[in-house]
């Protein structure tokens, strides 16, 4: 019920909105990545926003991938102004001269934010408003030793109830990969052991999934017992009911930015930056962790100790968050993702 | 039926005909029966009965919105489809064109190339000489691949019958639009009707164009499902594909109710 | 038609008359055709020629030196070669069946074959997902009959792919051999059984000769249609069972290279012409190419 109570806030708000908006003529087009994902979006930043600001805000539902495809089609003439991405791409994106940079005087939360969240806003990579950690999800009704290394994945007798995620396809799964890869001596030059690792794991009857729907499928069938994923869908799945736990392994958890970027070449930058000033925000960045689990890259949220315990909260817990660097990430994502294909591919 | 079949034919019939029922039925009836599930996810057989997801659907501003989108969508495309792929099947068929096979394999092309290709295409193409994905763009989008099923029914239906009675309407006299609407449009009628029926559930169905060509403000259903799929998948989705199977079998009703299916299928 | 406006010039001869109209009658198809269709796929099939410093080879010979990318060509065309040989197994068959029972029957039979085209291809996938994945539909009855004991399934195996494209594919061989058949009379059969000859040696003595126009037909339309497929594969098959059309995808949304994208669009797209090409000239010498397959909606 609490959902369609949602929904009909939002259309009152909907309805509302362009009131406002008509008397100022201003349009801010955003991406945002549908489901309920999109409709915290809106409550957290683009509704009040709008009622701030007196602007209205369209949002396009695409996934980063899908929004990196249409940018770079769109090089000439992009219909976004402000995009949303995730793992990776916005580095890509950045790289490609399709975003533009922001100085940090121009972010009146700027000095809130860790530094990793901000490290490229110079360069045009746009500041993490939240980040999800990657670690362990387990089933805690089929697993007696809960997992507490990268290295626990490899137990032959787990056979297909092991999910090994798509590291080609999906962000969250090649994050996972590079874990792999640095507890077995790899690093980002060399992500051979990583591969073996994997191989593996693949041998021992793993199974691999590559969209988070079907992480969610085999959990709530019951045929996967542990999965190599991120924090906020752990806590997606316990909220549907379903017996599963995240563990930040020893070697620590990576961390997947999410990032809010402005879109080179768009007449109304002014709008734009302050868009992405106001999504930074400690309120959204606790609102996001509050309401789906993801880590606040502000350090100035404020949590309950409940809600801290289930993300990544406070100076020395961010500190063992484990950074891949995006643009080494950039430059080899793609000769991993051929190498990845060819381990996987029977 | 044909008399002599012996025995063994007889149950080699039955046997396909009911494996093929199974066959073609037990995914949709799956994706149906899910649609009811009181559980918070597409799983079967589902946990509990109601009726909460289509609750949930009709409730939920996105999808009512995204409904509304793909009509108007493929209620344009039709009319558009059928106006456009009429006459391109009355000259494929009837007249004799050089290179008339070339010509249709080209027209019936859209049909076998794998749609990502044209929709990826379609996207660079809006945005380097135009303004990006629109509403518009997308209807011309869908356009390309519904043409080639009214090209095939018009073309099918006009096949079979007789190009000599417009001929013979021309010699006696009747100048050329007169011929086409009272000789070759009566005929054509239920390929016509047949291909308006294809180009609408083509349109309203499709998700590969319209998930290249996004732009603000304009989800159609199989695009918000998609995302549903994508996100949190949960049985609002099921509730919506089992609404979209009633339109259809609805359409077919419809189809049966003014012009038969015999003549149609 | 704006033909009509042209007036009536008698004086050219009636071959030109009727070029003329038909080049009337075709044109908003045909521009519709090439701006729309033939020029966007053109510009992606141009990508696969475009090297760093213009033409070049280069994308293409990445391709074929590579034992991986040939490996999918490989499973895509093994693949289609199965489906196509399932479907025409299943459906000539059942289109026999469909051409010899009466109206009513026949449009049942029809229906039953084209309804799941009629549902998005999204949700026809998840369905056999949910059927063939570990615990899922099939996985429960093959327990419930005791034939395995543990969960199992057929999700991310060929087999899978198989099956769940045969559903999608079967309505363009029954409804194309069923063309065929419906025109072939009866009687003849009929005739043949009256002098003595038995059920099964009409069927292969006359029936099937006869219909061979049909069977070839419907099995280029599917095999065309099956190598150009991405979702269904994609999502039964899973990542360890890349084929073609979805190593297209990826290259284009995944690895974001258009140019190798171009490259597999363009191999995609000259098999697909070479099946569909003696198709179309085929379905022709029928006078009926245009009938047959009609219902392809909702394939992707």
């Amino acid at each position: 019920m609490g959902r369609l109570h949602g929904t009909l806030g939002v259309a009152l708000a909907a309805l509302l909105v362009p009131a406002i908006a008509v008397a100022q003529e201003k349009t801010l087009i955003i991406n945002s990545f549908g489901g309920s994902y999109e409709e915290h979006h809106r409550r957290l930043v683009i509704e009040p926003f709008e009622k701030e600001f007196g602007v209205r805000v369209e949002v396009v539902t695409a996934y980063s991938g899908d929004t990196l495809a249409q940018l770079r089609a769109q090089k000439e003439n992009p219909q976004f102004d402000v995009v949303h991405l995730s793992g990776g791409l916005e580095t890509i994106a950045a790289t490609d001269g399709l975003l533009a940079p922001i100085k940090p005087e121009e972010l009146s939360n700027y000095g809130d934010m860790y530094p990793f969240a901000v490290a490229g806003i110079e360069d045009g990579i746009g500041p993490m408003y939240s980040t999800a950690a990657i670690g362990l999800l387990y089933n805690t009704e089929m697993v007696k030793t809960p997992p507490t290394s990268w290295k626990d994945l490899m137990q032959p007798e787990l056979g297909s109830h092991l999910l090994v995620t798509d590291a080609a396809s999906n962000t969250y799964g090649m994050l996972a990969m590079l874990m792999m890869n640095q507890v077995n001596g790899g690093d980002l030059g060399d992500v051979t052991p990583g591969l073996d690792f994997v191989k593996q794991l693949l041998d021992n009857g793993a199974t691999v999934v590559s969209k988070s729907p079907e992480i969610q499928q085999n959990f709530a069938q019951g045929t996967a017992w542990i999965a190599a994923y991120a924090q906020d869908y752990a806590f997606t799945l316990t909220s549907a009911g379903l017996p599963v736990k995240f563990v930040q392994p020893s070697e620590g958890a990576a961390f997947a930015p999410i990032t809010v970027n402005l879109v080179a070449g768009r007449p109304n930058r002014d709008l734009a930056v302050k868009f992405i000033d106001f999504s930074i925000r400690a309120e959204a960045s606790a609102g996001w962790a509050e309401a789906l689990r993801y880590s606040p890259t502000n350090r100035t949220v404020e949590l309950s100790d409940e809600l801290a315990a289930e993300v990544i909260y406070g100076e020395e817990a961010v500190a063992k968050l484990v950074g891949f660097d995006p643009v080494q990430i950039g430059e080899s994502r793609g000769e991993w993702n051929e190498a990845w294909k060819r381990a996987l591919t029977k | 039926m044909i008399s002599g079949v012996p025995a063994g034919a007889r149950a080699i019939a039955v046997i396909i005909v009911g494996a093929v029922v199974i066959f073609m039925l037990v995914p949709l009836a799956v994706v149906v029966l899910s649609s009811f599930s009181a559980s918070q996810f597409l799983v079967f057989p589902p946990r509990g009965l109601s009726l909460h997801w289509y609750g949930a659907v009709f409730g939920d501003q996105a999808y009512v919105a995204a409904g509304w989108t793909s009509l108007k969508l493929a209620i344009l495309v039709t009319a558009l489809a059928t106006l456009v792929g009429t006459p391109a099947a009355i000259a494929l068929t009837w007249h004799r064109l050089p290179g008339r096979e070339i010509l249709a394999g080209l027209f019936l092309s859209p049909l076998v190339l794998p749609t990502l290709i044209f929709g990826l295409g379609l996207l660079m193409v809006y945005s380097i000489y135009g303004n990006g994905p629109s509403f518009s763009g997308l209807v011309v989008g869908h356009l390309v691949i519904c043409i080639p099923f009214v090209i095939r029914t018009v073309g099918a239906v006009l096949g079979a019958s007789d190009p000599s009675l417009h001929e013979a309407a021309r010699t006696m006299g009747a100048n050329r639009l007169q011929a086409y609407w009272h000789v070759v449009l009566p005929q054509a009628r239920p390929g016509i009707a047949a291909g308006a029926f294809f180009a609408f559930n083509i349109s309203f169905d499709d998700a590969v164009v319209a998930l290249f060509l996004r732009a603000p403000g304009m989800e159609t259903l199989p695009i918000r499902i998609y995302s549903q799929l994508e996100f949190s998948p949960d049985p609002s989705v099921a509730a919506v594909s089992t609404i979209m199977i009633v339109i259809t079998i609805g359409l077919v009703v419809l189809i049966d109710r003014f012009l038969g299916l015999r003549r149609v299928v | 038609m704006g033909g009509a406006t042209a007036g009536r010039p008698r004086g050219f001869s009636v071959a030109w008359r009727r070029h003329k109209e038909a080049l009337v009658l075709i044109a908003p198809g045909a521009l519709v055709l090439v701006l729309a269709f033939l020029f966007p796929v053109g510009h992606i099939l141009v990508l696969g020629f475009l090297g760093e410093e213009g033409v070049s080879l280069e994308h293409y010979a990445a391709f074929f030196v590579d034992d991986y990318y040939l490996g999918v060509v490989g499973r895509t065309f093994r693949l289609a070669f199965v489906i196509t040989a399932c479907c025409l197994l299943v459906g000539f068959p059942l289109a026999y069946l469909a051409a010899r029972v009466g109206p009513r029957a026949r449009i049942l039979l029809i229906l039953l074959v084209i309804l799941p085209l009629m549902t998005s291809v999204v949700i026809r996938t998840f369905g056999w997902l949910v059927v063939l994945g570990p615990g899922g539909v099939l996985s429960d009855f093959l327990q419930a009959i005791g034939l395995t004991g543990a969960p199992t399934g057929l999700l991310h195996t060929e087999t899978g792919i198989v099956i769940a494209m045969v559903q999608v594919l079967l309505p363009f061989m029954v409804l194309t051999v069923l063309g065929v058949l419906q025109r072939q009379s009866a009687d003849l059969e009929e005739a043949a059984r009256t002098m003595g000859a038995s059920f099964w040696r009409v069927l292969r003595t006359v029936t099937l000769p006869l219909s061979v126009p049909g069977i070839v037909s419907g099995s280029l339309i599917v095999f065309a249609l099956s190598i150009s497929s991405f979702i269904t594969p994609t999502l039964v098959g899973g990542v360890r069972l890349p084929v073609l059309a979805g190593s297209i995808y990826q290259a284009a949304t995944g690895s974001f290279d258009w140019n190798f994208a171009g490259v597999q669009s363009t191999l995609l797209l000259l098999t697909a012409l070479a099946v569909i090409i003696p198709y179309a000239s085929l379905m022709r010498r029928r006078t009926s190419w245009q009938t047959g397959a009609a219902p392809g909606a909702g394939h992707e």
